[in-house]
C-alpha cells in the first residue's frame, strides 16, 4: 500500500495541521468489487477526490472478436459480465442474428428470456450479498449464495456450466431444456419469492443499514443522464427507463411486469431517510427487480411452447457487409454490441458497450466530500463488474 | 492410526473438561480444609482467632490429620485421608495456608481460564456464525464438530514466523501486544466467579474493572503507532476514541446498580441477588433494566465489537490497528478481546442478572451446602456456583456474537453521535430517575413491588422466548430451510 | 524483610526507573509508555497502602484518561515517525542544576519531617467516607474543580471548531 503525504497548505501558527493523504483502495479487495483500484485523496476522514484506475482485467475481448467466428465468440461474451453470462450471450447473439437476418423459433425466444431473467436474479443476489458484506452484515451474503446455488443448479442441469455458459448462442439456445426443468423452475420460484421479503426485512429495512446508505451518494437525474448511467443506477434516480419496456427486444412486449424506480422515503414502506437517487434506492431497485423477474419467469413458464429451440444456422455463417448496433437491458444497464461484418465468417469489428464502464464514470463525481466509510457504500450500490469495465 | 485417534479424541476432550472442573474445584475444597484446620487448632492452642500470625507447622498438620491432638473430636471433616497419603497431603496443606500460594494459584487459574475461554470462544464464534449463515463451521479437527480447531490454530500461530516491520519501533511494537493483553487479564483479578472464587475481593472491585478497560485502550493506540503505518495509526486513533467515549455511558449505567446496592464490592452485589429470579437487580425497577441495556450496548462498543467494529473492519480499505501483527502477537490481541467480552458478559451477569445464583432462591438449598461432597456439587449445579456465572457469561458472549453476525456496521460518526447525543443523555436520565426512585419509592411500598413484578415478568418472558425459539428451531431443524443441509430440489 | 517492604522497593524502583526512562527517552511515544509505567507503579503503591479507591482512580483518570489524551495529542500533531527529541547541551545543564536543587530540598524534607508511621489497614466503607468528605467537608473545592473542568471542556470544544466558524486560522478551500 503506497502512501504519500501531501500538504496543500502551510499550517497557520497554532492550528492543528491535518495532512491530506492518498489512500489506495487497491486492486485487491476483501469484498468483491473485482480488480478496481480507487485512489482516494482524503483529509482525515473526509474524502476529497476519488480517482478510479481500471484496466486490471483487460483481456482484449474486442480484439478477439476480430479473429473468431460469432459462434466461437459467444464464450468470450460470457466472461464480460461474468455474473450474468446469459445476458451477454443473448445480446451478442441478437446483434449477429439481426445482421444476418436469422429468425429464432418461438421456443428459443422463451428459453432465452427464462435464462436471462434467471441470471438477472442470480446476479442481483450476488450484488445484494456483497453489498451487505460491504456494509458489515456478513450473513445475507451466505443466504444470497444459498439461493443462487439453486439457480446455478438449474443452469448446470441445462448446459453443464455454472458461471460461463456458452448456451444462448447464434440462432437460439444450443441445447434444449432438460427434462424436469420446468418443474424445478416452478418449485424454485415458489420457494424464492417469499425469500425476497425475508431479505428485505433482514437487510433493507434494517435501521443501521438505512443509516449507512440512505442519503449517501445521491445522483440527480441530470447527472445520471449526463454521465450515461443505465440500469438500476439510472432507475434508482427516478428515471423510468428500461429497454425491455421502452424499446422492447426479443419477446419482452408479451410480458407484464413493472419497472421499479427509486421513490422518496416515507411512503410505500420506504424508510423516511431515503432520498431518490441515493445508494439505498439503487440497492432497493435491484431487490424489486428480482420480484419482477420472478413475475416474468412465471409468465414464461405458462406461455412457453414446445418445438425447435434453435434456428438452422449454416456451418460457416457468413456475416454480410454492414453493421448492427444493438442494446439489451443487461443486468447492470444497457449492454450494447456493435458487429461490423464484411461478407466473411469473421466480423471486422466487435465493440462492446459495457454498462459498468459508464456507471463507473460517476464515481469521481459522487464520491466527493463524503466520509471514508461511505465509499464502499457508494461503489457497492453502483454494482460494477470489472469484466464489463475492462473487457 | 488416524481413525483410532479420531474416535478417541472426543472422549479425551470430554474427560479433559471434567478434569478441569475437578481440578478447579479441589483447591476451593482444600482452602476450606486449611481454614477449618486453623480454626480448630486455634481453638485448641488458644491462638488469636483468625490471626494472620498463626502459621501452621508441618507437625501441627500431621497431628491434626491423624487426629492425635488431645481434645480433637474427629479428623478433617471434608476429606478423609489414608495414612499413606497423609504425608503428601501434609505438605500440600502446609503450602496452601500461605497467602502467596493462594495468589499464585489464583493467577494460574486466571491465566488458564482466559486462555481456555479464548480458545473456546473462537471455536464457538465460528460455529455460531456458521449456523446463522446456514452452514456448519469447523467440523473436522478433533472429530466431534471440530472442537480442536482453536487448538490447532493456536499451534499454527505459535510456529509462525515472527514478522517484524522494518522501521517500526522494536520496543513499542512488542510492548503494545502486552499492554493490550495484561489489563484484560487484570480484569479477572477482581471478577468473582462465586462468593469464594475470587482472586482479590477488592472493596472497589467494580471500578477496578472499569480501570482495566480504560488502560486496555493504550494497547490499541501504541499498536497502531508502532506499526509504522499512517493508516494503522489513524485506525487505532479512531478505535481508541470510540472505546473511551463509550466508557462514559458505561460508567453512568454502572452507577445505577451501585446506587441501589450501596457498595462497589462485587461479591456483596452478587450475594444480594440470592433470593431468586425476582431479586435479580435488573428486575427490581424499570430503570435498572434500562441501565442493564445501556451497559450492555456501551460494553459492546468498548470491546470494539460489532456493530461498532468499523475501525477494525475498515481493514477492508485501511489498516486496522493490528494489521501488521502476525503469529502469536496477533493472537494476544484476540485473546484480550475475548477476555474483555467475557468480562463484560460476566459483569452484566453479576451486576444485573443474578451473578452466580440460579433463578431458584438459594435459601431452598441451604442444607446442601454443608452436606457431603456430592450434595455440595449438586448445590453448585442447581442453586449457586461458578458454573452459573460462567454459563451466564457465555450466554452474554453468545448475544454479542449473535449481534455481530446479524447487524451491519455503524459508521464512525454515527457511533459517536449515538454515544454523545443518545446514550449519554439516556444514561443520565436513567440515573436521575433511579435516584428519585430510591429516594421516594422504597422496596416495600406497593409501587415498588408492582414494578418489581412487572419487570420480573418481562424478564421471564424474554428468557422463555429465547428458550422457546431455540427449542422450536432445534426440534424442526430438519424441516427448516437452511438450518442444515437439506435434500436438494425435487428430482435431484 | 516483610513482603510489604519487598513490594514497596520493587514498585519504587519501577516508578523511579520509568520516570527516568520517560525523561531520558528520545522517542516521544516511548516517553508515553514510560509514563504508563510510572503511573501504574504509583497506582500499585496506592494499592499497597490499602488505599484501593485512590489506586483505582489513579488508573482510571491518569493511566486511562490523561495518558491517552497525551498519546492522542502526540499522534495527531507529530510530524515524523521516529523523530528524536534531544535536548541541547545548555538545556540539559540548566535542567540538571534545577533537578539537583529540587532533589536536595526533597531529601532535606524527608530527613527531617515528623513522619507518623501507621500500619495501613483497610477501612470499612472507605469509598463512602471519601464520598461523604467530598460532598461535605470539601464541597467547595470539589465544585470549583468541576467548574474548572467545565471551562476546560468548553474551551477545547471551541478551539476544535472548524477554522471558518471561529474566524481564526487558515481558510480551507472546499
Amino acid at each position: 500500500m503506497e502512501e504519500n503525504t501531501l500538504s496543500s497548505q502551510p499550517a497557520a501558527p497554532g492550528a492543528i495541521r491535518t495532512e491530506e493523504m492518498l489512500v489506495n483502495m487497491g486492486p485487491q479487495h476483501p469484498s468483491t468489487h473485482g480488480v478496481l483500484r480507487l485512489m482516494l485523496r482524503t483529509d482525515g476522514e473526509l474524502v476529497l477526490e476519488t480517482i478510479p484506475h481500471i484496466g486490471y482485467l483487460h483481456r482484449c475481448a474486442e480484439k478477439i472478436g476480430e479473429n473468431v467466428t460469432p459462434v466461437q465468440f459467444v464464450p468470450i461474451c460470457d466472461r464480460l459480465d461474468y455474473l450474468a453470462g446469459m445476458n451477454n450471450d443473448h445480446g451478442y447473439s441478437l446483434a449477429v442474428e439481426k445482421l444476418c437476418g436469422l429468425e429464432v423459433p418461438e421456443r428459443g425466444h422463451y428459453i432465452r428470456v427464462i435464462m436471462c431473467e434467471l441470471n438477472r436474479i442470480a446476479s442481483h443476489l450476488v450484488s445484494f450479498g456483497c453489498y451487505g458484506m460491504d456494509i458489515g452484515a456478513f450473513t445475507p451474503f451466505l443466504y444470497a449464495f444459498r439461493e443462487r446455488e439453486y439457480i446455478l443448479d438449474l443452469f448446470e442441469a441445462t448446459c453443464g456450466a455454472r458461471l460461463t455458459y456458452n448456451y444462448l448462442t447464434i440462432g437460439g439456445a444450443s441445447l434444449d431444456l432438460p427434462e424436469g426443468f420446468v418443474d424445478r423452475l416452478a418449485w424454485f420460484l415458489d420457494y424464492f419469492e417469499p425469500k425476497i421479503d425475508e431479505y428485505n426485512n433482514l437487510l433493507s429495512y434494517n435501521y443501521i443499514f438505512v443509516k449507512r446508505t440512505a442519503n449517501v451518494g445521491v445522483i440527480s437525474v441530470a447527472d445520471a443522464i449526463a454521465y450515461g448511467l443505465t440500469g438500476p443506477c439510472l432507475r434508482g434516480s427516478g428515471v423510468k427507463w428500461d429497454l425491455r419496456r421502452c424499446a422492447p427486444y426479443e419477446i419482452y412486449d408479451r410480458f407484464e411486469f413493472d419497472i421499479p424506480v427509486g421513490m422518496p422515503g416515507g411512503s410505500n414502506g420506504i424508510p423516511p431517510e431515503v432520498v431518490v437517487g441515493d445508494s439505498w434506492s439503487r440497492y432497493y431497485v435491484r431487490m424489486l427487480e428480482m420480484k419482477q423477474s420472478v413475475r416474468i419467469l412465471r409468465q414464461c413458464l405458462q406461455q412457453m411452447p414446445a418445438g425447435e429451440f434453435r434456428a438452422k444456422v449454416p456451418r460457416t455463417l457468413k456475416l454480410p457487409a454492414g453493421e448492427v448496433y444493438l442494446e439489451v437491458e443487461g443486468v447492470r444497464g444497457q449492454l450494447g454490441f456493435l458487429v461490423v461484418g464484411e461478407n466473411k465468417p469473421i466480423p471486422r469489428r466487435v465493440k462492446i458497450r459495457g454498462p459498468s464502464f459508464c456507471n463507473l464514470s460517476i464515481v469521481p463525481h459522487v464520491c466527493r466530500q463524503v466520509l471514508l466509510a461511505d465509499v464502499p457504500a457508494i461503489v457497492g450500490s453502483i454494482d460494477v463488474v470489472m469484466g464489463e469495465v475492462d473487457r | 492410526m488416524g481413525s483410532i485417534l479420531r474416535k478417541v479424541a472426543f472422549p479425551i476432550f470430554l474427560i479433559g473438561v471434567a478434569a478441569i472442573i475437578v481440578i478447579a474445584w479441589v483447591p476451593a475444597l482444600l482452602y476450606g480444609t486449611v481454614d477449618s484446620m486453623r480454626d480448630d487448632l486455634g481453638r485448641f492452642y488458644k491462638w488469636e482467632p483468625r490471626g494472620e500470625h498463626a502459621t501452621l507447622t508441618l507437625d501441627n498438620i500431621r497431628q491434626y490429620l491423624e487426629g492425635s491432638i488431645a481434645g480433637q473430636s474427629a479428623p478433617a471433616a471434608h476429606i478423609r485421608f489414608g495414612r499413606s497419603t497423609a504425608a503428601a497431603c501434609t505438605y500440600v496443606l502446609w503450602l496452601l495456608q500461605f497467602r502467596i500460594t493462594r495468589d499464585v494459584l489464583a493467577v494460574v487459574g486466571v491465566v488458564g481460564f482466559v486462555s481456555l475461554f479464548a480458545m473456546f470462544a473462537i471455536w464457538w464464534e465460528r460455529k455460531v456464525a456458521a449456523r446463522m449463515q446456514s452452514r456448519l463451521g469447523p467440523m473436522r479437527v478433533g472429530g466431534w464438530h471440530g472442537w480442536a480447531q482453536s487448538l490447532a490454530d493456536g499451534i499454527k500461530l505459535l510456529q509462525k514466523e515472527d514478522i517484524f516491520i522494518a522501521g517500526a519501533d522494536p520496543v513499542l511494537f512488542r510492548m503494545a501486544a502486552y499492554v493490550a493483553f495484561i489489563p484484560a487479564l487484570g480484569l479477572f483479578i477482581a471478577l468473582p466467579f462465586s462468593a469464594a472464587w475470587i482472586a482479590r475481593d477488592l472493596d472497589v472491585g467494580l471500578i477496578f474493572i472499569l480501570a482495566m478497560y480504560g488502560v486496555g485502550v493504550l494497547g490499541v493506540l501504541i499498536a497502531g503507532w508502532a506499526s509504522n503505518n499512517k493508516w494503522s495509526m489513524f485506525g487505532a486513533m479512531r478505535e481508541a476514541c470510540q472505546m473511551i467515549s463509550y466508557e462514559i455511558p458505561l460508567g453512568f449505567a454502572l452507577l445505577v446498580p451501585i446506587m441501589t446496592v450501596g457498595t462497589l464490592r462485587l461479591t456483596t452485589i452478587g450475594d444480594l441477588q440470592s433470593g431468586g429470579f425476582q431479586t435479580w437487580l435488573a428486575f427490581r425497577n424499570p430503570f435498572l433494566l434500562a441501565a442493564a441495556l445501556i451497559f450492555f450496548i456501551a460494553a459492546l462498543a468498548s470491546c470494539k465489537r460489532a456493530p461498532f467494529d468499523l475501525p477494525e473492519a475498515e481493514s477492508e480499505l485501511v489498516a486496522g490497528f493490528h494489521t501488521e501483527y502476525s503469529g502469536f502477537r496477533w493472537a494476544l490481541f484476540f485473546f484480550a478481546e475475548y477476555a474483555e467480552m467475557f468480562a463484560a458478559g460476566a459483569l452484566a451477569a453479576i451486576l444485573f442478572f443474578g451473578a452466580w445464583y440460579s433463578p431458584l432462591p438459594a435459601a431452598w438449598g441451604e442444607s446442601w451446602r454443608h452436606g457431603p461432597l456430592w450434595q455440595q456439587a449438586l448445590h453448585g449445579v442447581v442453586f449457586s456456583g461458578p458454573l452459573w456465572l460462567i454459563g451466564k457469561g457465555i450466554f452474554f458472549v453468545y448475544v454479542q456474537m449473535w449481534l455481530r453476525w446479524t447487524l451491519p456496521r455503524v459508521r464512525l460518526d454515527q457511533v459517536m453521535y449515538a454515544c454523545v447525543q443518545v446514550m449519554l443523555p439516556l444514561a443520565m436520565l436513567v440515573l436521575l430517575a433511579n435516584t428519585f426512585w430510591e429516594w421516594q419509592v422504597r422496596d416495600r411500598s406497593v409501587l415498588g413491588t408492582v414494578a418489581n413484578l412487572v419487570c420480573t415478568a418481562v424478564g421471564a418472558a424474554a428468557v422463555l422466548a429465547i428458550i422457546g425459539v431455540g427449542l422450536y428451531g432445534f426440534i424442526n431443524r430438519r424441516r427448516l430451510v437452511g438450518t442444515q443441509v437439506v435434500k436438494h430440489l425435487p428430482g435431484a | 524483610m516483610s513482603g510489604e517492604a519487598i513490594a514497596f522497593y520493587m514498585l519504587a524502583v519501577l516508578a523511579a526507573g520509568s520516570a527516568l526512562g520517560c525523561v531520558i527517552a528520545t522517542n516521544i511515544v516511548r516517553m508515553a509508555l514510560c509514563l504508563l509505567g510510572t503511573l501504574g507503579a504509583v497506582a500499585l503503591l496506592y494499592f499497597l497502602m490499602a488505599a484501593n479507591f485512590l489506586g483505582v482512580i489513579q488508573l482510571i483518570v491518569y493511566a486511562g484518561g490523561t495518558l491517552i489524551l497525551i498519546v492522542f495529542g502526540i499522534m495527531v500533531t507529530s510530524r515524523m515517525y521516529g523523530e528524536k527529541l534531544k535536548p541541547r547541551r545548555s538545556e540539559a545543564l540548566i535542567g540538571a542544576l534545577v533537578v539537583l536543587a529540587l532533589f536536595a530540598g526533597l531529601v532535606a524534607i524527608l530527613w527531617r519531617g515528623p513522619w507518623v508511621t501507621v500500619v495501613p489497614t483497610e477501612q470499612p466503607n472507605s469509598v463512602a467516607a471519601i464520598g461523604q468528605a467530598l460532598l461535605g467537608t470539601y464541597l467547595v473545592p470539589f465544585e470549583l474543580a468541576s467548574v474548572l473542568l467545565l471551562a476546560v471542556m468548553i474551551g477545547a470544544a471551541y478551539l476544535a471548531q472548524p477554522a471558518a466558524r471561529n474566524g481564526r486560522g487558515t481558510e480551507r478551500e472546499e
